[in-house]
């Protein structure tokens, strides 16, 4: 085995725990700030202002009895979840959080990157496509209606939106004459400019469409409980309800983590190091999907498809097309 | 070395996600199948250095393509129960032939080409500049005439499927224009027939001596 591999393991493994342990964090400060913006406390008694409370939540799922309901698949029943989990992670291996970087007190060199390919772009969306088959194929396995209804939702509405997703990256990486999320955020550096200027309508579009990509408020329609129970995972419990959670905060992270450096310069920053800045940017993307949940109610099925086709899809085409002249004025 | 087990892994899971689309009685699970497949020849291009490919390999096929069959058949498709339908003879015979040619005519491209040295290639090879500059550039016409060919079949299919509303007859009434007593007038008739013993006299009925209506 080559030296590399297991570098390449070690970072993996440290990189999706600290992603896990974000999310559990995140499970936490999303009730608070709900909690907050409603007018209550949310939830404070579990340790230090309820800090331990995702870890009383994670002991509850765990002992939960772990239900196979009678006509469903089995192997795709249980696939399914882990499917979509594997999906938004396998994200991050693609995601840089630095340049080379010495590990303190040693010469030891590392890159803050699991891997750099020049197609790095391509490799995010290839994934966000598989992880629609967990929503899918738990729907369609559970032998439910509710669930089938919920699956279909969530496969139509992601479809939509990520038309208008791929087109409004596009107009980025024309300026950044590259694929690689490094490239991205190094063409910022070099043209001194953060991309959300020049690419506003882009990332416009982005920030609403990739809302409707991880299936939050307002467009969490596959799992509208007042209509559907709970969507594609309505016959899920337990551990295997909580991974489908789980998977949509991840992807949460990954949509921020690549908002970041797609419109906001990435890892790339005066003063403080590469990883930090990326935190601070994941930050602020994440909050604001907080406050939009806290702040719109849900909209109807039909509004979100018009949306999608009529409204989102025409600006990120016009953002295209002004981009592209633009560009090959320039040149 | 690396490269070989990957090569091993991403081959047999293609050979057997193969065969699951062809021996899976139900289509959910050979669609699923041929997804897998997808993928693993996914893992093939990224083998032969062509990143590019592999990425829209997965989105287009493995992505678009397959989930809008996954999403018919869960609509449509028969559950995990259904029983296999018998084919025709014919058809049999006919995969089969069809078969043995596919396995001919690749056992002639494997002899050719695959026991001589490999191909040399630069490293530019498989980047998105060279693909988008053969796509734009040489065979520009035929990118672009394939496209309109998309157009077509995807116009050609909104026109199959869009709705027509049935011609009008002469004279038809809409059902918002016929006007019906409104729905407790009649139901308050009903009921009060139904449960009384005793007579029931409505407004502007006349009664005659011998008590009957």
């Amino acid at each position: 085995m080559p030296d590399g591999f297991i570098l390449t393991f070690v970072k993996a493994f440290v990189l999706a725990n600290l992603v896990m342990g974000v999310f559990a964090f995140l499970t936490w400060l999303e009730r608070r700030l709900l909690g907050r913006f409603q007018v209550r406390l949310g939830p404070n008694r579990v340790g230090p202002f309820g800090l331990l409370q995702p870890i009383a939540d994670l002991v509850k799922l765990i002992r939960k009895e772990s239900i196979l309901p009678e006509g469903i698949s089995p192997v795709l029943y249980i696939a399914a979840p882990a499917l979509s989990l594997f999906a938004s992670l396998a994200v991050f291996a693609v995601i840089p959080f630095g340049e080379e970087a010495t590990i303190p007190g040693t010469d030891w060199k590392i890159f803050l990157f699991i891997s750099n390919p020049s197609v790095a772009l391509l490799v995010v969306f290839a994934l966000g496509s598989i992880s629609f088959y967990g929503f899918l194929v738990g729907g369609w396995s559970s032998s439910s209606k509710y669930s089938l209804y919920g699956s279909m939702r969530a496969v139509s509405q992601l479809i939509s939106y990520e038309v208008s997703l791929a087109l409004a990256v596009i107009g980025v990486v024309m300026m950044a004459q590259s694929l690689s999320l490094t490239g991205i955020a190094e063409a910022q550096d070099r043209d001194g400019l953060w991309y959300i200027i020049p690419q506003f309508l882009g990332f416009v579009v982005y920030v609403v469409a990739s809302t409707a990509e991880v299936s939050r408020i307002p467009f969490d329609l596959p799992e509208a409980e007042g209509e559907l129970v709970a969507g594609y995972h309505t016959e899920y419990g337990g551990m295997r309800f909580a991974m489908f959670q789980n998977a949509e905060y991840v992807a949460l992270i990954a949509f921020s983590a690549v908002a970041s450096i797609l419109f906001f310069g990435g890892y790339e920053g005066p003063w403080l190091p590469g990883p930090l800045w990326m935190l601070i940017k994941m930050t602020f993307f994440i909050l604001i999907a907080m406050w939009v949940r806290a702040t719109l109610p849900r909209i109807r099925y039909d509004k979100l498809m018009s949306i999608g086709w009529k409204v989102l899809l025409p600006a990120a085409t016009l953002n295209l097309l002004v981009t592209s002249a633009i560009v090959a004025w320039r040149a | 070395m690396t490269y070989d087990i990957v090569f091993v892994v991403a081959s047999a899971l293609a050979i057997i996600s193969a065969l699951g689309v062809i021996l899976s009685g139900n289509p959910f699970h050979s669609a699923l199948a041929l997804i897998g497949n997808l993928v693993a020849l996914a893992a093939l291009y990224l083998l032969l250095q062509s990143d590019f490919l592999a990425a829209a390999q997965v989105i287009v096929y493995a992505g678009a393509v397959m989930i809008m069959f996954l999403f018919v058949i869960a609509y449509l498709g028969g559950r995990a129960t259904e029983p296999v339908r018998a084919r025709p003879w014919w058809q049999t015979l006919a995969a089969l032939a069809a078969a043995v040619a596919v396995v001919v005519e690749v056992g002639f491209a494997i002899e050719e080409q695959a026991f001589g040295d490999g191909a040399s290639v630069s490293e530019a090879f498989g980047a998105p500049q060279a693909i988008a500059a053969s796509f734009l550039g040489r065979y520009v016409l035929t990118f672009e005439a394939t496209s309109v060919l998309l157009l077509i079949a995807a116009v050609g299919g909104v026109t199959l499927a869009a709705h027509r509303p049935a011609p009008r007859e002469e004279g038809a009434v809409s059902a918002f224009e016929i006007e019906r007593p409104a729905p407790e007038v009649s139901l308050q008739a009903e009921v009060v027939d139904a449960l009384t013993r005793f007579d029931v006299v409505r407004a502007g009925q006349v009664r005659d001596e011998d008590g009957e209506t």
